[in-house]
């Protein structure tokens, strides 16, 4: 483990000397890791509510998987800073066998001159609703497959980014207390969506550019200022923190130039609307414990302003909400049920509903069992044809505190 | 004989509970920390990592117990379980925002510790405090044995 952490200082050039178990002022490394089976079954019916039944699909797959592996190195500098990377692994990450994914998904500087005022700077998660800020860290959470927009196997159903502001660059952040209760609030910037980032294709030539005459730099994003992320969130937290609600809002745009995140399926009818859609997301969570009963929920809304979109009565706009309600058995067994749902309009209404139940048993501090069933069920509303797709899972893993 | 017994066993209950009644909880800080008081609520900002620098600006060291009638009592002041507290604190850690506190096995080892740490705040039974330099007490549990 000390080798594994020198290689990855070392790497990083930022944190030397890297120890376990931090003394002050020192690099701590610290991780979690998450390794699952599943068992998938899923119904793919086309024309369900035809007067035959419509036509079935069917099909079952089980897999084994390193879900996820983060890795996370902290620093405090001196009375104030605070320095923090987390690189993340996912699905059995191979390099040589092009396996899975080794991202960077956060690494900044914390700046606290005092309790009430902080500001990071750097690639950050930034605040928005309750589970944005840990939606990767899988030891926290009793779930192995998180919420829609937050679970990384969806992320070509859900385009997370659609829902969420997945990164930001500056963040002013705090919490002022005030009587039993602490006020929270966050302000933050960041680029336009990671769909405007400009990278070369296959052919050598800039991808998804605003403009290709003035392409000399990849991995950037070219758009101008008024088109970055802007968002915050304000909340209120319990002193004790059992109890925790706020309300989110962004403003940025998506990038409906870029063709390749979609199935070429829908190209049909995105092409009068290539552009620059102006995006509001509105979120609002609540979260706490009352005795051994633990509960989470979300909503979130999506607002697309968009003239060709509009000039063809085309709506963009999406929701999506989730609630967990929980009771600690024991001090080491919990269960939960949770319910999630939410609709998108494009060229079809699309309609999703998801019910899980689950299990998270702590065999030790730093080990929890986890076991979680789900039903999701799609339905995608072509007029009076109605397609439905159906799955089961069946997830069983360990969550390990590294 | 009997009568014996039953006298030895009432006295021997007796100083028990006169040895728990006198080993009062109290929370230390190092003596370089400025203020002199703090309030309950002030005390579980420490340890929930809310509070996380000191009036001075200096950054606040937390020692824990892993275990011990000091521990439970301290935890009953604060009004939070080991459970509500390792989650607040893998959730703070995890995202960066402040380390979890320093976990020791004896109260000898955590009073040597915020004695030696600028910044460092702990709890201890009174009478492992009594005589230490460095160190200063800034609450009494009320109600602990």
């Amino acid at each position: 483990m000390r080798r594994l952490a020198l290689v990855i200082a070392l790497a990083s050039g930022l944190f030397l000397p890297v120890t376990g178990s931090a003394q002050d002022g020192e690099t701590s490394l610290f991780g979690s890791l998450q390794t699952v089976f599943f068992n998938q079954k899923s119904r793919l019916t086309y024309g369900k509510l035809q007067p035959w039944g419509g036509t079935e699909y069917r099909e079952e797959r089980s897999t084994f998987a390193v879900q996820q592996f983060d890795i996370f190195l902290q620093k405090p500098i001196g009375e104030s800073f605070n320095a923090f990377v987390d690189l993340e692994y996912q699905l059995n990450y191979a390099s040589d066998r092009r396996w899975g994914s080794l991202s960077l998904q956060e690494a900044w500087l914390n700046y606290t001159p005092m309790d009430e005022l902080s500001l990071k700077v750097g690639m950050l998660y930034p605040a928005f609703n309750n589970l944005n800020e840990i939606k990767n860290r899988l030891a926290l959470l009793p779930y192995i497959f998180r919420p829609g927009p937050y679970e990384r196997l969806l992320r070509d159903v859900f385009l997370s980014e659609d829902y969420l502001p997945e990164q930001a660059f500056i963040q002013l952040y705090g919490a002022i207390p005030h009587g039993d209760v602490f006020w929270d609030y966050a302000f933050y910037v960041g680029n336009a969506s990671a769909s405007y980032i400009s990278r070369r294709g296959e052919d050598g030539l800039p991808e998804n550019d605003l403009n290709r005459n003035f392409e000399f730099l990849t991995g950037v994003d070219p758009t101008e200022f008024n088109m970055k992320l802007f968002g915050g969130r304000l909340g209120i937290r319990a002193r004790e923190e059992s109890f925790k609600a706020g309300v989110s809002l962004t403003h940025d745009y998506d990038n409906l130039r870029d063709t390749t995140r979609f199935p070429p399926i829908y190209d049909g009818i995105r092409t009068p609307l290539i552009g620059d859609a102006a995006r509001v997301r509105i979120g609002a969570d609540c979260s706490g414990s009352i005795g051994d009963v633990r509960f989470e929920s979300e909503v979130i809304r999506v607002l697309y302003d968009h003239g060709p979109a509009e000039d063809r009565d085309i709506e963009l706009d999406q929701l999506f909400y989730y609630t967990m309600l929980g009771y600690s058995f024991t001090d080491r067994l919990f269960l939960y049920g949770s319910f999630q749902a939410g609709r998108d309009i494009f060229d079809v209404t699309s309609r999703h509903r998801t019910i899980t139940a689950g299990a998270a048993y702590r065999l030790s501090d730093d080990i929890t069992a986890k076991a979680q069933y789900i039903v999701y069920q799609n339905e995608l509303e072509h007029g009076s044809h109605v397609d439905e797709l159906m799955i089961r899972f069946v997830f069983l893993g360990f969550s390990i505190v590294l | 004989m009997n009568q014996l017994f039953r006298i030895s066993a009432l006295l021997a209950f007796l100083a028990v509970g006169v040895f728990q009644a006198q080993a009062q909880t109290v929370v230390i800080v190092n003596a370089s920390v400025p203020s002199s008081t703090f309030s309950v609520e002030e005390v579980m900002d420490v340890y929930t990592l809310n509070k996380t620098h000191w009036d001075n600006g200096a950054r606040v060291t937390v020692f824990d117990l892993k275990e011990g009638q000091a521990k439970r009592a301290f935890y009953e002041y604060i009004g939070m379980t080991e459970d509500d507290l390792q989650r607040i604190w893998l959730r703070k850690q995890f995202t960066g925002r402040a380390r979890p506190p320093h976990s020791l096995s004896n109260e000898t080892e955590l009073v040597e510790r915020v004695g030696k740490t600028p910044g460092g705040i702990g709890y201890a039974s009174e009478s492992a405090v009594r005589g230490k330099k460095n160190v200063r007490i800034i609450a009494r549990l009320k109600g602990a044995p």
